[in-house]
């Protein structure tokens, strides 16, 4: 137990981590290596002001008119991402091991927030299994690799769940839940998850189009 | 005996028990079950399962000061010990400076002690359990 | 036909016959397709096609944007992300192994079923750009040369006349004449300067008008002198503004066509282009052919009517002599509202004529496409059901507006919406701004 808790909590996280922030640069340095060489036009357009009121636009919910119109997946779609993120930064377990690993430390959520935050993002991922299964417009664009996709997110968050209210196998399931979160991690610079890297740069680019060029709104 | 103190110099560098002595006098160690200590106020886990004749005896930690720790300029002062104060005497619960933080210090002392020794638990809810105390034995026993 | 059918295993949501497509298929082999989709792919995209690519969530969130998707009842083939999971994703993943029939259909999708409006860039969350993706698929299908024949031919049109119709050096100054000839019997002081040089504005037209639609080059002589402006017509090549293409994806003619088109501007030392109530051409110059020519933004200020006509009536060059009275609805054309911004200014314009306005829903950047521009339109009547069952929204939403005329300031949008209007027997007459103007304005020089 000892030597299988600290192998995946020590070396796999190093190796989780070291991919993640490497695999987002190189995803970073790349687009912006091949922008340079063949779309050096997206660099004359961009205009720091007009992305960022496209990005401003697109970041709270309803204040662009797609986001009007389909209230529910707003809702739910906020909701997922912002406890997607918030959650595991700010769970006082996690904070608790960059103290111990680091001695850095913040702010952390009150535990029984974190869980709802928790089954949020599970509720989240169910919505859009379900929108994947029976919506057609986007069962027909969608993948298996779409639903490994999904089940790479939801994971972490059940078993971070069930090892958190220690029903049963409480240390089956606390290993199961690094390993998941390990594998998210490495999952986003080189997956669809990467548009957690791209998207700011793809708003506001858009943004920047429409802004300085087409002098039109993009919301 | 030796071997045990070794591991735990390597592993601690600052921390007090304190329940037993000086703040519920009432007690005595053999009534010990967890490491309630009040300073927390209300914690959001369950204060961990800690039972310390039980502890003590397979653990085979005899020296009171392997844990009930006196510090002086950064050093451990080996045949001094502080079972008559509380931790909290000298770990804030908030501020850092110069000793480590209540929590931090607990975490630490225990967890780096378990670590070194491979036994004894050192994840979340091995220590604070959400049931009764007694799945907390079977985490202190499981080792 | 139109009922969705499948030919050698893809499906083709419809089926027309089009010499284009159907001849130019027959002669592809799996070879070249392989070889021209990655050397487009290799050689001219980057970054953005990439990013775009690997970004997509596959949530289909665009697909309410698209009038074909809307219009087909939500059929699922029309989503403009389903229109990239029929043609580039499948590229990319099989590295351009695809067979003949494939692209058969790609070219389809890319060049009758998307009319690259762009309205989907403004309702994917991250604003990706389906109409750059079409974009570039028409650009593998100008390669392979199975591009419709219609758009095609008027495509080559631009590569020998620079004009989109096949009109003759003589044939259009001779227009020009006899509309000037028409225009003074009303106002005999009335002159169509050509070749001016040092005149203050270079008035450009799209290669229809002349063609069939003289009496729009009559109208806008008539705002010109009654406003009393230094303008000039080119006798040269170089007067059509127009530029399918750009549409075809062949590059290298547009740039051709816009570079003449600037060139003349220059030699004619005009402070300014001045371009008719046409959207396609205008993205032409403000947007797609200065940017193939390295020109950041035009080289030579470009003011579509809409602006224009905007500054006339805001600075009393032209007045108002009485509102026009029909109720009307205006349709707001994707070039230059989603390409320029001109809603605000069209209002002004349409509120200072008419009296009776009525907004469509939705309108100004998020009004519904006409269908009929991106080139679709010019892929000619092999292709006019596919607009027609492609946009019942707009049918709806100019019926909702009860109007009795719908203003277009596009040629684009204005076929287009003429040929709905007709098949969904709604009985509205569609306008250009300046047939209105023409109408209502004060003509103090008139006889
Ligand atoms: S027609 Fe317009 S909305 Fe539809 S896919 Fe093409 S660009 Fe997008
Ligand atoms: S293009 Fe945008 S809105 Fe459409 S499926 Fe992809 S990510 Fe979703």
């Amino acid at each position: 137990m000892h030597g299988l808790y600290n192998f995946v909590r020590g070396p796999l996280a190093w190796v989780a981590f070291i991919l993640f922030v490497g695999g987002t640069l190189y995803r970073l340095i790349a687009m912006l290596v091949i922008a340079r060489k063949k779309d050096n036009v997206v660099f004359d357009y961009f205009s720091l002001f007009y992305g960022l009121r496209s990005i401003f636009h697109w970041i709270i919910p309803f204040a662009n008119r797609n986001s009007r119109q389909r209230p529910i997946f707003t809702i739910v779609t906020f909701a997922f991402h912002i406890c997607l993120l918030a959650a595991p930064i700010l769970l006082l377990a996690h904070v608790l091991l960059w103290d111990e690993s680091f001695g850095i430390s913040w702010w952390t959520l009150p535990e029984g927030v974190a869980d709802i935050m928790t089954l949020i993002v599970i509720g989240g991922c169910i919505y859009f299994l379900w929108r994947r299964l029976t919506q057609p417009e986007v069962k027909f664009v969608t993948f298996a690799s779409d639903f490994v996709i999904l089940a790479i997110v939801a994971a972490p968050f059940i078993t971070g769940f069930l090892a958190y209210h220690q029903w049963l196998g409480y240390k089956f399931w606390l290993i199961l839940h690094i390993l998941a979160g390990e594998v998210m991690l490495v999952a986003i610079p080189f997956t669809r998850l990467a548009h957690m890297i791209y998207s700011p740069f793809t708003r506001a680019y858009m943004g920047s189009e429409f802004g300085s060029v087409r002098h039109a709104r993009d919301w | 005996m030796k071997r045990l103190r070794i591991g735990l110099l390597i592993g601690m560098t600052a921390l007090a028990w304190v329940m037993v002595s000086s703040s519920i006098p009432a007690y005595s160690q053999e009534d010990i079950t967890s490491l309630k200590d009040e300073a927390f106020g209300k914690g959001q886990r369950p204060p961990a399962v800690f039972v310390h004749e039980a502890h003590n005896e397979k653990a085979e930690i005899e020296d009171c000061n392997v844990c009930h720790h006196v510090y002086k300029n950064g050093e451990k002062v080996e045949d001094e010990s502080s079972e008559d104060s509380r931790c909290s005497d000298c770990h804030n619960v908030k501020k850092g400076y110069p000793t480590r933080p209540l929590m931090k210090a607990y975490h630490d002392l225990c967890k780096s002690c378990h670590q070194t020794k491979k036994v004894g638990p050192i994840t979340c809810g091995e220590c604070h359990p959400r049931k009764a105390a007694s799945s907390a034995h079977e985490a202190e026993e499981g080792h | 036909m139109a009922e969705g059918q499948v030919i050698d295993g893809i499906y083709f949501n419809e089926v027309w016959e089009d010499a284009g497509l159907d001849e130019g298929t027959k002669k592809l082999t799996p070879e070249k397709i392989e070889k021209v989709i990655n050397k487009v792919l290799e050689g001219e995209t980057g970054a953005r096609l990439k990013v775009y690519v690997d970004t997509c969530v596959h949530c289909g969130l665009c697909s309410d944007a698209c009038h074909y998707y809307l219009s087909h009842d939500k059929d699922p083939t029309y989503a403009p992300v389903a229109k990239v999971k029929q043609t580039m994703w499948e590229m990319i993943k099989k590295k351009g192994r695809v067979s003949p029939t494939f692209m058969k259909r790609a070219s389809q999708i890319a060049s009758t079923q998307c009319n690259v409006c762009m309205r989907c860039a403004m309702y994917c969350p991250f604003g990706i750009d389906i109409a750059y993706i079409m974009s570039v698929v028409r650009r593998i299908c100008h390669f392979l040369g199975i591009t419709p024949l219609y758009i095609q031919d008027t495509a080559h049109s631009h590569a020998v006349t620079m004009n989109q119709m096949w009109v003759k050096n003589d044939e259009w100054p001779d227009t020009l004449q006899w509309q000037e000839e028409d225009a003074q019997e009303e106002i005999p002081t009335l002159r169509i300067p050509l070749e001016k040089e040092g005149a203050d504005i270079m008035y450009s037209v799209i290669g229809p008008e002349p063609k069939f639609l003289a009496q729009l080059l009559y109208q806008a002589a008539v705002i010109f002198e009654t406003a009393g402006l230094n303008w000039t017509m080119p006798a040269t090549p170089g007067w059509d503004n127009s530029d399918m293409a750009m549409y075809t994806c062949d590059n290298e003619i547009m740039g051709r066509v816009k570079r003449v088109h600037f060139e003349t501007a220059r030699r004619l030392r005009v402070k300014k282009i001045v371009m008719g109530e046409c959207g396609h051409a205008f993205r032409s110059i403000y947007d797609r052919g200065n940017r193939w020519l390295a020109w950041k933004m035009h080289p030579v200020y470009v003011e579509h009517a809409i602006e224009f006509y905007y500054n006339l009536l805001k600075s009393g060059k032209i007045k108002i002599a009485k509102k026009y009275e029909e109720s009307v609805t205006l349709h707001d054309p994707c070039n230059v509202m989603r390409g320029r911004g001109l809603y605000e200014m069209a209002r002004y314009v349409v509120n200072e004529m008419c009296a009776d306005f009525r907004e469509m829903e939705p309108n100004r950047e998020h009004n519904y496409c006409c269908c009929a521009g991106g080139g679709v339109i010019n892929c000619g009547p092999p292709f006019k059901m596919t607009r027609m069952l492609g946009n019942r929204v707009k049918a709806e939403q100019i019926a909702a507006t009860g109007a009795k005329v719908c203003i277009s300031p596009c040629h684009n949008c204005h076929s287009g919406l003429e040929d709905i209007v007709s098949h969904y027997k709604l009985g509205v007459h569609v306008k250009f701004i300046s047939d209105i103007l023409y109408e209502v304005m004060e003509k103090p020089g008139a006889v």
